[in-house]
């Protein structure tokens, strides 16, 4: 065999191995990944890892499991849990009370009387569970996201038409809260999920999430803006992603709980607004500890936990997902101070 | 009994048979032609998990599948998590703010505090980085679509095959868009 024809069969020998190779790398079956760089990827776990030093909070390891395919928000009242959705109210400790529509908030007031946000109307229950009052529509725009009941008052929170709207006992409207007016200094709520909180403070002011601008805005019950306090930030001192927090909470100290959706974490605030620490974070309240934003569409925007506390000043978390409530209780005093 | 078949009345049936067959053949033909053209691939975005095989397993050197964004679902927000990197130094237009590697996706400022984006479907290369960006923390208004005007149709779509999701699905061209319908 010539010199020449040895080389064009190593030449031949060495394509096929060649070919061969590139056959077996290519992935046809998208197996192996994009194969695009770091640039293009999206990842923000690192932000979902929770620095263990700053949670203050241990979960029980009990859970009350709603049953619920869709549960909406939860409220406390002495021994007494209530979770709505499904077209009801889950009564731990009570009488279940069906509804006429899916819920989306609701309170509890004097007597056990139960307010409920049904779309765009607030339904009363009285303590055994009988229907009392159906109020008025807020209207075709009205998507009612959050009640509060306080002495006379009743507030909504209408993620629908950006308003707070306080109403008497007996349904008929007092006035609106938080409307854009330059001349009073405020610039109006911006809502661009329907996550819109409220609650009334033991200094007897409204507190209000501003779920676009990042920040918990206390008014006076005539509509007076008085401050305001929250920063946006996906680091833990902040609220993270375009719109939080989606919820909140007072405790007996005046501190506020608030909780997140995107990265779903439960954390603690004092009166003034500044951050305390973590009650819980997400690799504690995502199933597996998985810190990653979501997978699909549909769990991205499932994340809107609710919470509520009681006057122990235990933690109630209602994991949306999983539609179970979890039990938190505090186990340190806060290690840092962000001053 | 006797079948007296003569060669005119042969070549007659023959040419009829034939005739038959040729139109058989013809409308067997177009049937199948019209039924390849009646339906295109498209991405299901609630079964779209935004893994990025999209931008690299398209036939085509620049991928037919770019994001779209659906306005009427947009929270218009200062702070857009499609738009921005998770951390940004400013809430500016400044490119190391931004989250889109090629720079596909414009802030226009509409009123305080809402500004508008779009989508530049040139410099779009369907990575899904804003999109994995808006679900996380958004309403999902910017999600990922075939773009009917670039995509050859193929038999067996190379991006169907590489979907881990198994996104990818066949619709009517009547209706060649999968346009999410209200906030998920």
């Amino acid at each position: 065999m010539k010199k020449n024809d040895i080389l064009i069969w190593v030449f031949v020998g060495a394509a096929v191995v060649v070919g061969g190779v590139a056959v077996w790398l290519i992935d046809g079956s998208g197996d192996s990944g994009s194969g695009l760089g770091d640039e293009f990827t999206y990842d923000v776990s690192e932000y979902g890892k929770t620095d263990a030093k700053l949670v203050m909070y241990q979960e029980l390891p009990e859970r009350f499991d709603t049953g619920m395919k869709a549960c909406k928000a939860i409220a406390v009242s002495g021994k007494k849990i209530y979770v709505a959705g499904d077209n009801m109210i889950r009564v731990v400790g009570g009488k279940d009370i069906k509804l006429s529509g899916m819920p989306r908030c609701l309170a509890v007031g004097e007597g056990g009387k139960v307010f409920v946000g049904v779309d765009g109307h607030v339904e009363v229950y009285s303590g055994a569970g009988k229907q009392i009052g159906v109020w008025d529509s807020g209207g075709e725009k009205a998507l009612f996201t959050s009640i509060a009941v306080y002495e006379d008052n009743i507030f909504v929170a209408d993620a629908g038409r950006r308003v707070v709207v306080r109403y008497d006992l007996e349904g008929n409207v007092v006035n609106e809260i938080g409307r854009k007016d330059e001349k009073r200094n405020i610039s109006g709520f911006v809502i661009p999920s329907p996550y819109f909180d409220l609650a009334v403070a033991s200094d007897g002011l409204l507190r209000v999430v501003n779920p676009g601008e990042h920040r918990i805005e206390a008014y006076t019950f005539d509509g007076d803006l008085e401050f305001s306090w929250g920063e946006p930030g996906i680091k833990i001192e902040g609220f993270c992603g375009c719109c939080n927090p989606v919820n909140f909470a007072i405790l007996g100290d005046g501190s506020f709980v608030t909780v997140e959706k995107g990265l779903v974490r439960v954390k603690l605030y004092d009166e003034d607004g500044k951050f305390s620490g973590v009650v819980a974070g997400v690799d504690a309240l995502v199933p597996g500890g998985v810190a990653k934003a979501c997978a699909f569409p549909a769990d991205c925007q499932s994340g809107g936990f609710d919470v509520a506390v009681d006057s122990d000043g235990k933690i109630y978390v209602l994991d949306t997902r999983s539609g179970v409530v979890r039990y938190f209780v505090r186990k340190i005093e806060p290690l840092i101070n962000t001053n | 009994m006797k079948d007296n078949m003569s060669r005119r009345r042969f070549l007659r049936e023959c040419c009829w048979g034939g005739a038959l067959g040729a139109v058989g053949l013809a409308a067997g033909f177009a049937a199948s032609k019209a039924a390849g053209k009646d339906f295109v691939w498209q991405i299901d975005p609630f079964k779209c998990i935004s893994c990025g095989n999209c931008a690299t397993y398209c036939v085509l050197e620049e991928s037919a599948v770019k994001c779209v964004h659906k306005h009427a679902m947009c929270g218009y927000c200062k702070l857009c998590t499609g738009y921005y990197e998770p951390e940004p130094v400013a809430l500016d237009t400044a490119a190391e703010n931004q989250l889109c590697p090629t720079g596909a996706i414009g802030r226009k400022y509409v009123e305080h505090p809402y500004y508008k984006y779009s989508i530049d479907e040139k410099l779009c290369n369907g990575c899904a980085k804003c999109v994995k960006g808006c679900s996380a923390f958004g309403n999902g208004s910017l999600f990922l679509q075939v773009r009917h005007d670039r995509c050859l149709n193929c038999n067996e779509c190379s991006i169907a095959v590489a979907c881990p999701s198994v996104a990818f699905v066949r619709v009517g061209v009547d209706k060649p868009y999968l346009i999410k319908g209200q906030a998920h």
